[in-house]
């Protein structure tokens, strides 16, 4: 009799367990390329009998039929994949993490939250002890260097994908301002900052349309371009002594003044009709956005390439990392160096569009004609590759985010009519506060 | 001490008592009496809830009170640092900030939509209306509607742009196209009125069950008394309603404390201070900036407040419609 209370009460707790799983999280508009996540998602692939069994945590892309192969090729592993939303994903491996329990084998992180992971060391295996020092030379340098520490003896995580950033624009815009609208034209055209501030003025002049969209993609392409920006690998809070973010700021303020900036927000309805109608003429911004335009505007032909005045920078990408938890680091690691290869790299571009962090993939044919086949031009591709190899590393650390959040907090004030100046003494306090407890 | 003596002796004899007992020991093959089984199994049916209450409520919320006294990234080595959380905390003018706009959010947002929902349910529980049912649930469906949708639907309504729907109507008296998700009484006024169109319904609803269990007798009796309907209103049907007011005073003022996903989904992940909640404020400090101490104080200090405005309201709600002269019941 008991036995049996004990048991169905086990049930209830059981049945509840499972109900209050049920994950319904906030789709992440922000991740992009995620669009079509169906959220909490887990699937097993390997043959049964398999030895090893590994769990890999992504989020974003879907890895599964390279998986399937990996398989196949090695039928004593099992691979489990979790796949969320970006914003779950993280939540769930920082609280196992913290938790010192139930992490997986291998855990993909976003290229904005790899530096807070660093302070964690402990926390994950050092792929340099794997051997990782064999694989360096196929990765682009800044992108491999995101992944180690800051002194460089810990190696973190592999880039499995980048996002380098490039300029789109409109060359029906630029042609009704009496400007060169071909994509060579263009970047003779825009070669600094102040070119593009003068082809901004005239596009406003002449069609009284603005040259970007909001002042968020114009300060972080000002602000990829500097070699220090809010903290120092000391982790010194930057923003007040060094030159270049005030210079980001002033420049993007003052754009926003004489009305070359709009006040669109990404992901919002007038954006997306915006790039519909060429409404803007400029966004700069990765290569995951020509998918977001392709998507918007599938039959415009307007939309082109050039490269951003002065240089590119990183928008995105992901690192695979193995926590210290793994019972299989050999498996994990052979898994992982296996699915960012280069090959696999290139397939997963095939099939996804994920930029490969690898070189040797943008002189693949593959990749040519895969870059080639929108924004009117043939050199896309080659386009695509120069600004991923112009990328320069700079220390992030691991508050960026919230000073960036905070600048931008700032820009938009400066939009609703706050005094530059003023606004900037307000973001370094409010960052202060923010940073500092 | 006389007490304990007796006592002591009792124990004495209880123990003689039961010594002298041991020895026939016939029928008591039960350890457990009837009445004590059914209380186990009472317990059993209650463990499920309490069990996870004790796991994922009681324990965080213990923890929380320990992490306040502590600076912790959630991922390396605590650091004991007393009070220092709370200071900073005290001296943050976003703190403060976020304390202030959640009690504006929160009146604005429950005061008229506790009104409304009244007389709305005195509109539906009126004899001259027809398809009651069609009324009510047509009332009641905004509550089973998501957050999330919620906030982008308003965020499409709110507009930032000229274009925007609520910036065109205003357009139409003249009124500047406004930034919603900036501006400061913008934001809180589409907070707001996020928040009085999702729960309008579900307190319309209660305030109804409320009406319907008031007795008809009441009113016919004050009709041949000759009372009018505000009579009928402010000295039958809010008195008999006391507990029903009581209840949705008492969750809207949680609720109101609580405030997160409105804004969190209207102002965009970053946040800003115009619309910055006080669940916010910890939610950005703790998972954005991974500073668990500092968030931690800001839910105890939270925790307090919600225990005094609870208490006030209850103070207030408990002297709704007593009657000045008649006193106390």
């Amino acid at each position: 009799m008991k036995e049996h209370r004990l048991l169905s009460a086990l049930l209830v707790m059981a049945l509840i367990v499972v109900g209050c799983s049920s994950n319904d999280g906030i789709d992440s508009g922000n991740a992009g390329k995620g669009a079509e996540d169906e959220g909490n998602d887990q699937t097993s692939i390997g043959s049964e009998e398999s030895e090893v069994e590994l769990s890999f945590w992504t989020f974003g892309a879907n890895y599964d039929s390279l998986i399937e192969e990996y398989t196949e090729e090695n039928p004593n592993v099992t691979i489990t994949i979790q796949q969320l939303d970006m914003e779950d994903h993280h939540t769930s491996l920082f609280t196992a993490l913290s938790a010192g329990a139930g992490a997986p084998d291998i855990a993909a992180i976003e290229v904005s939250e790899i530096d807070s992971y660093k302070r964690a060391e402990d926390k994950f295996i050092n792929l340099y002890d794997l051997g990782a020092a064999d694989l360096e030379a196929d990765y682009l340098d800044w992108a491999w260097e995101i992944g180690s520490s800051v002194d460089g003896d810990f190696l973190l995580g592999v880039p499995t994908d980048i996002e380098p950033t490039v300029m789109y624009y409109r060359a029906d815009v630029f042609e009704e301002a009496g400007l060169p609208s071909e994509s060579g034209e263009v970047e003779e055209l825009l070669q600094t900052w102040e070119d593009y501030r003068q082809a901004a003025e005239t596009i406003l002049a002449k069609t009284g349309k603005k040259m970007v969209d909001n002042s968020e993609p114009v300060f972080k392409a000002k602000r990829d371009q500097a070699s220090e920006q809010y903290f120092n690998e000391q982790g010194e809070l930057m923003i007040e002594s060094s030159p270049y973010m005030k210079q980001a700021y002033d420049d993007t303020s003052q754009w926003i003044e004489e009305g070359y900036i709009d006040n669109i927000g990404m992901w919002s309805r007038e954006w997306r009709n915006g790039i519909q109608e060429g409404n803007f003429a400029t966004l700069l911004g990765p290569v995951w956005m020509s998918e977001t335009i392709k998507e918007y505007a599938p039959d415009d032909t307007n939309w082109r390439v050039a490269h951003i005045p002065e240089g590119s920078g990183n928008w995105g990408g992901s690192w695979l990392t193995i926590p210290e938890e793994t019972d299989y680091p050999e498996e994990a690691y052979e898994f992982l160096t296996w699915l960012v290869a280069p090959e696999q790299q290139m397939k997963s571009f095939e099939e996804r569009g994920t930029f490969p962090s690898t070189p040797e993939a943008y002189d693949d044919p593959d990749f040519t004609k895969k870059m080639n086949d929108h924004y009117g031009g043939e050199n896309v591709a080659e386009l695509f590759a120069e600004a991923a190899l112009e990328v320069e590393y700079v220390h992030k650390g691991s508050l960026f985010e919230d000073v960036n959040e905070e600048i931008l907090i700032g820009l938009d004030n400066v939009y609703d009519g706050a005094d530059p100046e003023e606004e900037w003494q307000e973001v370094i306090n409010r960052v202060e506060r923010r940073v500092f407890r | 001490m006389a007490g304990l003596q007796r006592d002591t002796d009792k124990s004495d004899d209880n123990n003689t008592m039961s010594g002298s007992n041991k020895e026939p020991q016939k029928p008591k093959k039960r350890t457990f009496s009837q009445k004590q089984r059914n209380m186990a199994s009472g317990y059993m049916f209650i463990s499920p809830f309490y069990l996870l209450f004790a796991v994922f409520g009681i324990f965080p919320i213990l923890y929380s009170f320990y992490l306040a006294f502590f600076r912790w990234d959630g991922l390396g080595d605590m650091e004991y640092v007393g009070f220092n959380n709370f200071n900073i905390i005290f001296n943050d003018p976003l703190f403060w900030k976020s304390l202030y706009n959640t009690i504006i959010i929160g009146l604005m947002g429950t005061a008229p939509q506790l009104i409304v929902a009244l007389l709305l349910a005195f509109a539906l529980n009126s004899v001259l209306i027809k398809y009651k049912s069609v009324f009510r649930l047509a009332i009641f469906l905004p509550y089973v509607t998501s957050i999330v949708a919620v906030a982008i639907v308003f965020s499409v309504i709110f507009s930032n742009q000229e274009s925007g729907l609520v910036n065109a109507l205003l357009g139409m008296f003249g009124v500047e196209p406004i930034t919603w998700t900036r501006a400061e009484w913008g934001t809180k006024v589409a907070i707001s009125t996020m928040i009085f169109w999702r729960w309008v319904g579900y307190n319309t609803i209660i305030y109804l069950a409320g009406m319907q269990s008031i007795p008809n007798d009441l009113y016919e009796a004050s009709k041949i008394d000759g009372a009018s309907l505000r009579q009928q209103i402010w000295h039958i049907t809010i008195p008999m309603l006391k507990p029903f007011i009581i209840f949705t005073v008492f969750t809207s003022t949680i609720g109101a404390l609580q405030i997160f996903a409105e804004p969190h989904i209207f102002q965009g992940r970053a946040g800003r201070p115009e619309g910055m909640s006080i669940v916010l404020y910890l939610y950005r400090d703790a998972f954005g900036s991974n500073f668990f101490g500092t968030a931690s104080a800001t839910a105890i200090v939270l925790f307090f407040i919600i225990i005094i405005f609870s208490s006030l309201n209850l103070y207030f709600a408990n002297r709704i419609g007593r009657s000045k002269k008649v006193g106390v019941k």
